[in-house]
């Protein structure tokens, strides 16, 4: 029996995929070895090997999240397949302990000719749901996937994304103990995207979470641990940057031969232009494709929000210097961002704010109006409109999608009330881009690169 | 319930996982009863015109074109033959219905057993289950024709239930068996097609067992529907009630049956990931 910390255990875990060149072989395998031992002959087999996986041991803790990295046929699928057990090892063995419930590359089992709502409630009572806590959670559930009427028309007719969503949406509302995720995130829109790593990052204060990404910042992000398969074995498990740096470094090597140093820091001079930071290639680089367009989505008041409600943000607005509303921008140009807010009631010292998180929910950069006015503070009174303006420079983003997070709070940056806080009240989209690694690129005021 | 256990293959089992999935096998039944006509204008009517349109073709080959006699004496109208004739029919239904379902099962829901730990042996008795719904209606439609010929009701017919019961088993033990096979071997379901149309003329159905000779007669006893066809006769028109020493043995057959069909799905469901 497994200990009580512990949520899956591995040990020696083999799979070998006998490839059968037609399927009756399998049934061949099944009878005729014990009848060729039975009249004492050697056993013949009749298939072809394969070894997904081989001789994996390891032992996850309940509360912990882990990230499987490998290239692709390296197993990660099959050893999900196998701790969720929809498959069985050759050797070795799995216990998990709680239950389990899976996201398995591009959807959960659902019957394509049944209608989504049919598929939610017999995929509940797979996952251990009774009719009626399906029943109690299928509003919950319908609202999650936000995939409207949609939700009565077969499976079948569902784009991947929907699929994905459902799935999603199911697999959260089961009280699963162990949640296990192969790439299920890859297919979802921005705002689903977000609506995920809020639950995930939910889960994982008391869930187990074992997910297979090919997305390395996810799993640094994301993860406690990562273990990285090649070749069907483990080759390291450890913290997550250091395993994804040896996966990258191999991964490159192999792609590229060897390594390529990129010059060094005494080659590149940057100067101090104090008044405005304004990248030197600005202007050669808006002129080629790796002009960095964002485009701008128009703000969602009704985006998941929460709050005290003594203030409600009307609008979010992104405008160029001049306060003309953007609806495209490009990095490294100077930005307004504007939120205006309605008090309720009387506010002594309001603070609003914002930040700009990625794709996986991870914050960029943010700011609020607490130190600049925390001498001054502006009371604002119920009826009146209040505004608050960040003149910024937009960074150059690498490419994907954006959202920012505002809200309005009542108090000091320790104390403080939340009146009104809406996760992505905005969302923006990169789309080609200069920036070569990093989070966010920042202007480089110089780049030179001298010979002596 | 672990999923990395091995699959119990003791007949209890049967009973435990027939209890633990009665809600699935209940939605999955009703889905795969009205999904059959999802889309057609008439929907579930169609169950009702299927064995009424039938019944009515068998009544006018049989009592007009061929004016066939079923041979119980001089009071025989001409529609019995027609009815007589259909119960036999309805029990080669049910039979073949699940039968010839089974060896696609895994095959058509290749999620089940792929994606989601899903309890793949439930899945022939939702065939059967669907079987068991077409043969209900057809037997009402039966008994309201079989009442407007005024045969008046047999009391007997209330044994009718337990009739089929050793049939359900020993179906239940061959669609285990064919669904596991269907997986390995592609070629079941077209043996099974055949097998399935051979049966019906090879059962009591358009004749009665005693017009054969002697040798041919204990030849079609081997046949597992005709003590089924035979009985179900008996307490539905003859009002005999039934053989119940002849019963007792078919339930103890039909149980080992079902148990080594199930006992042969569960030790080889292993394998249908592999070949899926």
């Amino acid at each position: 029996m497994l200990s009580d910390d512990i949520a899956i255990r591995v040990q020696n875990l083999s799979k070998c995929y006998t490839l059968y060149d037609a399927p009756r072989d399998r049934l061949k395998q099944f009878i005729l070895p014990r009848v060729q031992r039975g009249f004492g002959r050697p056993a013949r087999n009749y298939y072809r090997e394969f070894w997904a996986l081989k001789d994996i041991s390891f032992e996850i803790k309940k509360g912990e999240t882990v990230g499987i990295i490998g290239r692709n046929g390296s197993g990660k699928s099959t050893l999900l397949q196998i701790v969720c057990g929809t498959l069985a090892p050759n050797s070795g063995f799995v216990e998990t302990n709680g239950r389990v419930a899976a996201l398995l590359e591009l959807g959960a089992g659902f019957n394509p000719d049944l209608t989504g709502r049919e598929n939610v409630y017999i995929n509940g009572s797979v996952l251990g749901l009774t009719k009626y806590q399906v029943e109690a959670r299928f509003d919950k559930i319908a609202a999650f996937a936000d995939i409207g009427q949609f939700l009565y028309q077969p499976v079948k007719t569902y784009s991947s994304g929907m699929y994905v969503r459902l799935g999603f949406a199911v697999i959260a509302h089961v009280d699963a103990e162990i949640l296990v995720i192969d790439e299920a995130l890859a297919v979802g829109d921005a705002f689903f995207v977000q609506k995920c790593m809020r639950f995930l990052r939910d889960f994982m204060t008391h869930g187990t979470l074992l997910f297979v990404s090919h997305d390395t910042g996810a799993v640094v992000n994301l993860c406690k641990r990562a273990i990285w398969l090649d070749r069907g074995r483990t080759e390291s498990d450890d913290k997550p940057k250091r395993v994804v740096e040896a996966y990258l470094s191999t991964l490159y090597e192999s792609s590229q031969g060897a390594h390529t140093v990129v010059g060094n820091s005494a080659a590149r001079q940057v100067e101090d232009e104090p008044t405005t930071p304004k990248d030197m290639r600005l202007e050669v680089i808006n002129a080629s494709p790796h002009r960095n367009d964002i485009e701008l989505f128009s703000f969602s008041p009704d985006a998941p929000s929460f709050g005290k409600g003594s203030a409600t943000i009307v609008s979010v607005v992104l405008a160029d210097k001049a306060g003309v509303p953007l609806s495209w921008v490009v990095g490294g140009e100077s930005v307004r961002l504007v939120i205006r807010c309605k008090p309720h009631a009387d506010l002594l010292s309001p603070i609003v704010g914002f930040f700009v998180k990625d794709r996986l929910g991870q914050t960029l950069f943010g700011d609020n109006t607490f130190l600049t006015h925390h001498d001054a503070p502006v009371p604002a009174r119920e009826g009146q409109i209040l505004e608050a303006r960040f003149d910024f420079c937009m960074p150059t983003l690498p490419v994907g999608d954006y959202s920012i997070c505002v809200a309005i709070a009542d108090g000091t940056q320790n104390t403080h009330v939340q009146h009104h806080w809406i996760h992505d009240a905005l969302f923006f989209k990169s789309h080609s881009s200069s920036v070569s690694t990093g989070l966010v690129g920042i202007p480089m005021t110089k780049i030179v690169l001298t010979l002596h | 319930m672990n999923p990395h256990e091995q699959h119990p293959t003791n007949p209890l089992e049967i009973v435990r996982s027939f209890w633990r999935n009665r809600n699935l096998i209940w939605q999955l039944t009703r889905r795969q009863v009205v999904g059959r006509y999802r889309g057609s204008v008439m929907g579930l009517a169609w169950s009702f015109f299927n064995p009424i349109l039938m019944l009515l073709v068998y009544t006018f080959v049989f009592s007009v074109i061929f004016k066939a006699r079923w041979g119980i004496g001089a009071e025989e109208s001409k529609t019995d033959f027609a009815i007589i004739l259909f119960v036999g029919m309805i029990i080669h239904g049910l039979f073949s219905d699940c039968i010839n379902s089974a060896p696609g099962l895994i095959l058509s829901n290749v999620n089940y057993v792929k994606k989601v730990v899903f309890p793949l042996e439930i899945l022939p008795w939702v065939a059967m289950g669907s079987a068991l719904f077409h043969a209900l209606v057809s037997l009402g439609v039966w008994a309201v024709f079989y009442l407007m010929m005024s045969m008046g009701f047999r009391w007997t017919a209330v044994f009718f239930p337990l009739v089929i019961v050793p049939l359900i088993l020993g179906t239940m033990g061959v669609a285990w068996i064919l669904t596991s096979l269907g997986v390995f071997v592609r070629d079941v379901t077209q043996v099974i097609g055949i097998l399935t149309t051979v049966l019906l003329f090879l059962s009591p159905i358009f004749y009665p067992l005693s017009t054969l000779p002697q040798q041919y007669q204990s030849l079609l006893r081997l046949n597992p529907l005709t003590f089924i066809i035979e009985e179900a006769r008996a307490v539905l028109i003859w009002g005999h009630m039934p053989d119940w020493m002849g019963w007792t043995a078919y339930l103890a057959v039909s149980v080992a049956i079902a148990w080594i069909g199930f006992w042969w799905f569960q030790k080889t469901r292993k394998g249908f990931a592999d070949v899926v």
